[in-house]
């Protein structure tokens, strides 16, 4: 047997990283904030999945979840209000070879951000986006968003929201070309892992809702399921969750779901009783909007110079 | 015995005749019966001519020119408007048979000029119709390229035609990844040079600028201020000529032609290698010859990669760099170049290049090799011994197989387009194949032409085709394959022959196509063969199968009789010698040794099956009692199913250790991260490393910090258990609130 030298090398290259080396300055978010907990998984899967910081981008909107950038010690970009998607696509489509993450928050996806939202499922680009829901404007000190319940008393809305609460992972079902659709809760941190390690994995747009507890101006809004493990509904399969021995104590009610099957994804999906937690849709066949139309040429300086000029030259007067 | 079957006996065993019956078959022109049909190849629809193209997928680089047909015209009878559609089909019929009897006849060249000169044939019979409708016709063909018809030189021609389609893939990607380093690098020594002292002169500056803003910076002062900043990472002069190393051996690589938009600054690069050879020394010695150069290369693009992500360490990979390729390089390093390919001729294969041969496929190396056989009925040297047929050819095929990691495939040149996507399979696989590929272009020893030839010896067993890719899996039943033979369960294909009888009846008998129907076909055996007048036809003449299949004892009282026709395609009886006979017999064993590898009465298997059947019979006697009935089994009851909703919880097994009430802990799997505890007492309460919390010291802080800890915690993972020190006051209060979280 030859043993190949570039074989070595890759060995030699295998690189250690510890937590730390993705941490980076101390949050601001309140204490008991479900964005610590998001951000403790996060950080494990860079560590355990071994990404490079330097290969790896974090991109948000505004909002306090969009903070999130700062304290991955990796490249980020803390964008504009509701740009977190595009700007993230972006990213993506000049440089393919990075692993993009996107952080975003119910009113920076579900209200601004909307119609990027919708595009972004549609064009599958293999990003991995987090959802923050705390179904409220933290930053912006309590203003109702399109997830708050009905009847949510906030700045915006003091007799209380007349609408009742959009649905982001109906919605996100509902959109063409969707091709991973997960939901986790930030109080169970193991299958809040496993689910940013799948939708890591996944190749093409995986989204993730992450219901998230804002202690300060929602304080009681998901007291009712934090305090009755039966109102959460883990979706296991072979093909999904492998809940483990000890999460199966605690969290009895679970459900067989085959995330291949769409149609039963968004039936669950539309349970308003209980919030089921796991991989709803997963197909990994959606083609991605960069495998598509990625460019054969190469970004010399020639084509640039060129390209630029024929733009130039649009506004060329000619004698 | 009748004195008629007496002399066929004696013809039979001698393959003499003492009178003038039976008579010599020489001059009659016969041919199988079964092939009465493929009197006129013109006339008939199928995979020939090819049309070898230059552009579209690798597979359809190769298409057939009835494929190409239907095709068109299903396009244009598809189309709107066209209620000529019957018309337009029978003029494409026409118009392709046309085009095929041209090349039938010996039209070489490309399909546009093909096609003028068939219309221009119809035109000149009138048969042409109106001329829109051929233009229209005209238009919905979007191919072109070469014809080939099926002879001598196909084989060659096809598989070079793969393998040029296979290499221009693999040189676009080699290329692309080629003009990426050398930019990459490029900018690295570029950016290098802004930062030198040169980089910074006020007239580089300058020059940066342009003109239209030349006067409105002071670029001394510029170049000044910017000297002051020391670049903080040094650059070293060993990894500027290192870089610079890189690039020129980039640049002056000759195994693939030099990017054509790179061709700026990449000097005069050499011509490219040659990667096509006619015998396997001259590849081997080639080769040899270009691995130092291409283990530069390799070296090169390694290490360009290690240099465009940073991560080139001089104290760790310079070492490392320099025995690069000293153990050779492996297959998968290799399949990024060209591959070899040599085409040669059986009827070279003599001496040193049989072994060279051997020796390019045993060696692993990335050489394809076309083997051509034209004559897989040359007399045995040693004369009246056995034929040879295809034992010499096979035997390489064969022996390619035994090397395990050979991909290999046999086929007429018959059936080359439809074995299409295994030479492309063999083609872009790393490591050696050989195809070896029977052209029928025997020669002058055989009326009918190339593509009956070569389809009768498949047909025959003659010249089996299979295929054994080394890629495909682990064992024999994932590698080898036989499918592409008529009737793989039988020893000859059987097929039915209609024909009418003197009473003008129609008549259907199954023929089995042997051996023996094939060498019918060779002027060269035809002393082994006799024909048996009509008036002399009896029922001691029996099939050449069956007459296989018998064992003889003693005198034979029947003898092996084939049906062929003459040119007249009037039905003859011939006899064939117990000579072909024995041939036949020997063909049928190389065949069922093929069709053991391929699974196909496995007489491992058999035997098992035979054994175990055996015992379960005794077993069977043994219990059954004599008077009972047999009884169906019933089926076992069915699994009990898991409740439709819900599956059951994981098993309980592995769920933590028991903790005792009193005990102080966090459930640590369970922290949701959410800094409040941590808050409270960040000595008491600590992450471990995956940033879920523990008690890191119970003693770093007090019991009423602990109960309030549980209490803020929002999945209530803290127990606060029983406290540590007794004298803490109002532990009682602590206590009963402490009990929530037991
Ligand atoms: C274009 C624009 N409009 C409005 C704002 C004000 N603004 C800042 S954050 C925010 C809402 C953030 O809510 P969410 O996205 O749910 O994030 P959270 O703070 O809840 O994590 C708004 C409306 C802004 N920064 N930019
Ligand atoms: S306001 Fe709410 S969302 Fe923002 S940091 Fe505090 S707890 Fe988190
Ligand atoms: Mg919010």
């Amino acid at each position: 047997m030859t043993t190949n030298a570039t074989e070595c090398l890759l060995q030699l290259c295998d690189e250690q990283f510890q937590l730390e080396d993705y941490q980076s300055g101390v949050p601001r978010w309140c204490s008991g904030c479900g964005d610590n907990a998001i951000l403790a998984a996060v950080q494990r899967l860079c560590r355990d999945e071994a990404l490079r910081p330097e290969k790896t981008v974090f991109v948000s909107g505004i909002g306090c979840s969009s903070r999130f950038p700062h304290y991955m010690k990796t490249y980020g970009f803390h964008g504009i209000h509701g740009r977190a998607l595009p700007v993230a696509e972006g990213v993506k489509m000049a440089r393919p070879d990075l692993t993009v993450f996107v952080n975003t928050g119910d009113g920076d996806c579900c209200s601004i951000g909307a119609a990027h939202w919708i595009h972004a499922i549609r064009y599958n680009m293999n990003l991995t986006v987090f959802l923050h829901d705390n179904q409220i404007y933290g930053l912006t000190k309590k203003q109702a968003s399109p997830t708050s319940p009905i009847g949510t008393k906030s700045n915006t809305t003091p007799r209380g929201s007349y609408l009742e609460a959009l649905n982001p992972v109906s919605v996100t079902l509902g959109v063409q070309n969707v091709s991973f659709v997960a939901q986790a809760v930030d109080w169970i941190p193991e299958v809040l892992f496993d689910i940013v390690k799948a939708a890591y994995h996944h190749r093409g747009l995986s989204f993730v809702r992450i219901v998230q507890r804002c202690p300060e101006w929602l304080p009681k809004s998901f007291d009712p399921w934090l305090h009755d493990p039966n109102r959460v509904q883990i979706l296991a399969h072979a093909n999904g969750l492998h809940p483990s021995a000890a999460l199966s104590r605690t969290y009895k009610n679970q459900l067989e779901h085959d995330p291949s099957n769409i149609h039963r994804a968004r039936e669950l999906a539309g349970d308003s009783v209980n919030i089921p937690v796991g991989i709803l849709y997963r197909n990994p066949e959606v083609p991605c909007y960069e495998d598509l139309i990625r460019p054969d040429l190469l970004r010399t300086p020639e084509l640039t110079r060129s390209v630029l000029d024929s733009e130039m030259d649009k506004y060329t007067i000619w004698p | 015995m009748e004195a008629d079957t007496q002399a066929h006996v004696a013809f039979f065993l001698t393959g003499r005749r003492t009178d003038a019956e039976p008579e010599p078959v020489e001059g009659l022109g016969l041919r199988p019966a079964l092939l009465a049909g493929y009197r006129d190849l013109a006339a008939l629809r199928y995979d020939f001519p090819l049309v070898l193209t230059a552009r579209g997928g690798e597979l359809e680089r190769v298409q057939s020119l009835s494929a190409i047909f239907d095709e068109a015209l299903t396009r244009v009878c598809t189309g709107a408007g066209a209620a000529d559609a019957a018309a337009l089909r029978h003029l494409g019929l026409r118009l392709e048979r046309e085009i095929r009897g041209l090349v039938v006849g010996g039209f070489r060249g490309l399909l546009s000029a093909a096609w003028s000169a068939a219309a221009a044939a119809m035109e000149s019979k009138g048969e042409a119709g109106p001329a829109d409708r051929l233009r229209r016709l005209r238009a919905a063909v979007t191919v072109e390229g070469e014809l080939a018809d099926c002879d001598e030189a196909l084989p060659a021609r096809l598989v070079r035609h793969a393998w040029a389609a296979v290499q221009s893939r693999k040189a676009a990607s080699f290329q692309r990844r080629l003009e990426r380093l050398v930019l990459r690098l490029g900018e690295i020594l570029e950016a290098d040079f802004e930062r030198s002292e040169a980089g910074r002169s006020a007239a580089r500056l300058k020059a940066s600028v342009g003109g239209g803003f030349a006067g409105a910076f002071d670029f001394d002062s510029l170049s000044r201020t910017l000297a002051t900043a020391r670049p903080r990472v040094a650059f070293s002069e060993s990894r500027r000529r290192r870089i610079s190393d890189l690039l020129a051996t980039l640049r002056s690589q000759r195994f693939f032609s030099a990017p054509k938009s790179g061709g700026a600054d990449s000097g005069v690069a050499e011509k490219p290698f040659e990667f096509q050879f006619a015998s396997c020394g001259e590849a081997l010695a080639s080769l040899r010859g270009r691995m130092p150069a291409l283990v530069a290369l390799a070296r090169a693009i390694v290490v360009a990669e290690l240099e465009i992500e940073g991560l080139y360490s001089e104290a760790r990979h310079d070492g490392l760099f320099r025995g690069f390729g000293d153990n050779g390089l492996d297959p998968q390093d290799l399949a990024a170049f060209p591959d070899y390919l040599v085409c040669v001729n059986a009827s070279c294969l003599h001496g040193d290049e049989h072994a060279q041969l051997l020796e390019v496929l045993s060696s692993g190396l990335p050489i394809k090799v076309l083997l051509q056989i034209d004559d897989i009925l040359e007399e045995s040297p040693y004369g009246e011994g056995n034929l040879t047929t295809g034992t010499r050819s096979r035997q390489v095929a064969s022996m390619a197989m035994g090397l395990n990691e050979v991909y290999v495939l046999q086929a007429p040149a018959s059936h080359l387009y439809r074995f299409r996507e295994p030479i492309l399979r063999g083609l872009r696989l790393a490591g050696p194949a050989l195809f070896s590929v029977y052209s029928g272009a025997s020669g002058a020893t055989s009326d009918l032409p190339p593509y009956v030839l070569a389809a009768a010896a498949l047909e025959s067993r003659a010249f089996p085709a299979f295929a054994y890719d080394p890629s495909a899996g682990p064992n024999w039943a994932s590698r080898f394959t036989l499918e592409a033979n008529p009737r793989l369960e039988l020893d000859w294909p059987v097929q039915p022959l209609v024909y009418e009888d003197e009473q003008h009846q129609r008549v259907t008998v199954d023929l089995a196509f042997t051996l023996v129907d094939f060498v019918a076909c060779d002027r060269r055996y035809a002393r082994h063969l006799a024909r048996v007048p009509r008036a002399k036809w009896n029922s001691h003449l029996i099939p050449v199968d069956e007459a296989l299949s018998r064992e003889r004892k003693g005198l034979p009282d029947s003898v092996p009789c084939l049906w062929m026709v003459d040119e007249r395609d009037v039905l003859q009886r011939v006899l064939a010698d117990e000579r072909l006979l024995r041939e036949a017999r020997r063909c049928r064993e190389m065949w069922h040794s093929l069709q053991e590898l391929a699974g196909v009465h496995n007489s491992h298997a058999e035997a098992l099956l035979a054994r175990e059947r055996r015992a379960w019979e005794a077993r069977a006697q043994q219990e059954l009692p004599a008077a009972v009935p047999i009884v169906t089994v019933a089926s076992a009851p069915a699994p009990a199913s898991s409740s439709a909703r819900g599956v059951a919880p994981a098993a309980e097994a592995n769920a933590g250790p028991e903790r005792s009430p009193d005990e102080s802990y966090i459930e640590t799997q369970r922290c949701s991260t959410c800094n409040e505890c941590t808050n409270i007492n960040n000595k008491m309460f600590a992450y471990d490393s995956n940033k879920q919390a523990y008690i890191a010291d119970l003693d770093a802080g007090t019991y009423a910090q602990l109960v309030e800890a549980a209490e803020s915690c929002q999945v209530a993972a803290i127990h606060p258990g029983k406290p540590r020190n007794p004298r803490e006051p109002d532990l009682d209060a602590l206590q009963k609130r402490a009990a929530a979280f037991r």
